[in-house]
């Protein structure tokens, strides 16, 4: 009944809009290979006039990108980690066993995701400044740099989340007591059957959980700007190349800074395309990003 | 903790099983280290929550009626409520520009990321490759702030690509981002075209749930295509609206990524916004109350603005 002829206006509709979400990405990648003084003159040109990769050579030479690729990886990968373990075991917790408080726990858990983000940057900044007994600090929190000056504290705000959390038990809900029961009378901990029984099932969305929180771990920005202006060693990719612009020669700092973009975005970019089945299920069990 | 809770668990097990006969004494200590096992398994939820969002709120709100340079802790020195009443003294740049830049920022690239979803998710749905036109659309939500930013920033400038179309098509440049007139408007477009995909993904499957037969008994009424829009998909997409409405509301309230990327919030404070004047009040000027104290209102603000739409889409539903 709906399609009683060729909807071209609706192609129409719907090419023109995907154009105009691709091509700046496509900007990004050509201006990436234009060399000195062909990017940001007049007259416009889209494509480059040769595939000049000195660009990347100059990005990669002036960005010290193992470190940053070092700090964005293991920022990323302990913050997934731990965003993906915590998640279960309290998912599991208010899922599938019976102890008083439960409600409670679960209400705060959903209050914790109503905060907005900035209410927490200056106060963690300060709890991890002055934090007992780290970066030369006291028992007081005092003398030092505190944790500020570590690569944990990238991961640390992050490390927990409670719609992981939610994710999960909503999740873990659906699968059935008697087969935990079974377990159970067949002699399995409480630990066996979460790691044993539970785990194996949830596999799919732990998929979608970890690819959510790793896409937005990589991004992340004004965190680790944050974190990074306190001790450059500590740096992500993002951060360094928002920083590349000030260290290049000005009459290529575009194409270097889209070459150092390009590199930064084509992981999570190839990540996403190859996952994408599970993450756009993430976003439509969230409706959030 | 685990300790004084397990009997009263024990207990309510108990409770809640009477029929649980002979067996009972086995089952209570089942119960019981059931609660203890729970308690564990939450426990590194818990503390983090307790440290990383707990403790925080009430630093911050010890902060924002206070007076620190940011040194030692010792040295906070209570002021009751001035930092509150700075922020909108006469003099004070908070509530304008910055609050009402706030609010235009959101509102501008909600009303425009809002427009855009509804016209391509209802498109869309009658077509082919559904799941290659999302993809594309979705790009953008998985691309650092820090890319978006910059390039868009240089699409904006003179021999960028904005402009080159522009020229192309005989207009003259224009000085997007530079231009106090234009640069909110130019961060806005930005905004609503990176946060797009979520919505129209959001929106394709409010549509999906719309039941066919209601569009084919509009057809034998011969209803027109924008009488069937106007009648059935609208008001039956409203959860998924107010869904798309909230959550973008929400970010765009907070966000400043995108603003430090591109203008700083300048050229002189035309696009600054709260979060970013909070981020510098603290980090920049080392203010840590008016920093603070911002942080509150904003929440304030950000809190009423959810609460008013949850409002007004119930008040709709009740019309309709």
């Amino acid at each position: 009944m709906r399609r009683r002829r060729f909807p071209w206006l609706s192609y129409l509709v719907v090419v023109t809009g995907a154009v105009l979400t691709v091509v700046p990405f496509l900007d990004m990648v050509m201006t990436s290979f234009k060399g000195p003084g062909e990017a940001g003159t007049l007259p416009y040109r889209f494509l480059p006039e040769a595939f000049d990769l000195s660009n990347y050579r100059a990005a990669l030479h002036q960005l010290n990108l193992p470190v940053l690729f070092r700090n964005s990886v293991v920022a990323t990968a302990v913050i997934t980690g731990s965003v993906l373990l915590t998640s279960s075991l309290a998912g599991y917790a208010l899922a599938k066993l019976r102890f008083r408080g439960r409600d409670f726990v679960f209400r705060f858990v959903l209050s914790t995701m109503m905060f907005p983000p900035f209410l927490f940057f200056v106060p963690r900044f300060l709890i991890l400044a002055h934090w007992p007994l780290a970066g030369g600090n006291d028992l007081l929190g005092r003398g030092g740099s505190g944790l500020t000056a570590s690569i944990l504290a990238l991961a640390v705000p992050f490390l927990v989340n409670g719609f992981g959390i939610f994710l999960m038990r909503q999740f873990m809900v659906s699968i059935p007591d008697e087969v935990l029961e079974a377990a159970r009378v067949d002699g399995a901990g409480e630990f066996a059957v979460w790691w044993r029984i539970v785990m194996p099932q949830t596999a799919p969305v732990l998929v979608t959980l970890g690819l959510l929180t790793f896409v937005d771990a990589w991004n992340e920005y004004i965190w680790a700007l944050l974190v990074s202006t306190a001790d450059p060693d500590v740096m992500t990719l993002p951060v360094g190349i928002q920083l590349l612009q000030d260290h290049v020669d000005p009459a290529r700092t575009t194409p270097v800074v889209m070459a150092g973009l390009v590199l930064s975005v084509l992981p999570v970019l190839v990540l996403f395309l190859l996952l994408q089945k599970y993450y756009v299920r993430g976003v439509m069990l969230s409706g959030l990003k | 903790m685990v300790n004084t809770l397990a009997p009263e668990a024990a207990e309510g097990a108990v409770r809640g099983r009477p029929s649980a006969g002979p067996a009972v004494g086995g089952r209570t200590r089942a119960r019981r280290r059931q609660a203890v096992v729970a308690w564990l398994f939450l426990a590194p939820a818990l503390l983090f929550f307790a440290v990383f969002l707990i403790l925080p709120l009430g630093f911050a709100l010890l902060l924002s009626m206070s007076r620190w340079t940011g040194f030692a802790l010792g040295d906070i020195q209570p002021v009751g409520p001035a930092n509150y009443t700075g922020l909108f003294a006469s003099g004070s740049t908070f509530l304008v520009p910055v609050l009402t830049n706030t609010l235009l920022f959101a509102l501008g690239s909600v009303a425009l990321a809002l427009a855009g979803s509804v016209v391509v998710a209802t498109c869309i749905d009658h077509l082919h490759l559904q799941g290659l036109w999302r993809t594309l659309y979705f790009l953008p939500i998985v691309t650092t702030v820090v890319a978006v930013g910059n390039v868009w920033k240089y699409m904006y400038e003179p021999g960028g690509l904005v402009n080159g179309v522009l020229n192309a098509l005989g207009a003259g440049s224009v000085a997007f981002l530079e231009d106090p007139d234009t640069a909110l408007p130019s961060l806005v477009v930005v905004q609503a075209w990176a946060s797009v995909g979520t919505a129209i993904l959001v929106l394709t499957a409010g549509l999906k749930s719309i039941p066919g037969s209601y569009y084919e008994a509009a057809a034998l009424d011969g209803a027109g295509p924008v009488t069937v829009f106007r009648r059935i998909t609208l008001p039956l997409l409203r959860p998924s609206l107010m869904l798309v409405c909230v959550t973008q509301f929400l970010t765009g309230l907070q966000s400043f990524g995108l603003i430090i990327v591109m203008t700083r919030g300048g050229p002189g404070g035309a696009t600054d916004v709260a979060a970013l004047e909070m981020y510098r009040q603290a980090f920049a000027h080392g203010d840590w109350g008016a920093a603070s104290a911002a942080a509150f209102v904003l929440f304030a603000v950000v809190l009423a603005v959810t609460l008013a739409q949850v409002w007004l889409f119930g008040r709709k539903g009740e019309d309709a």
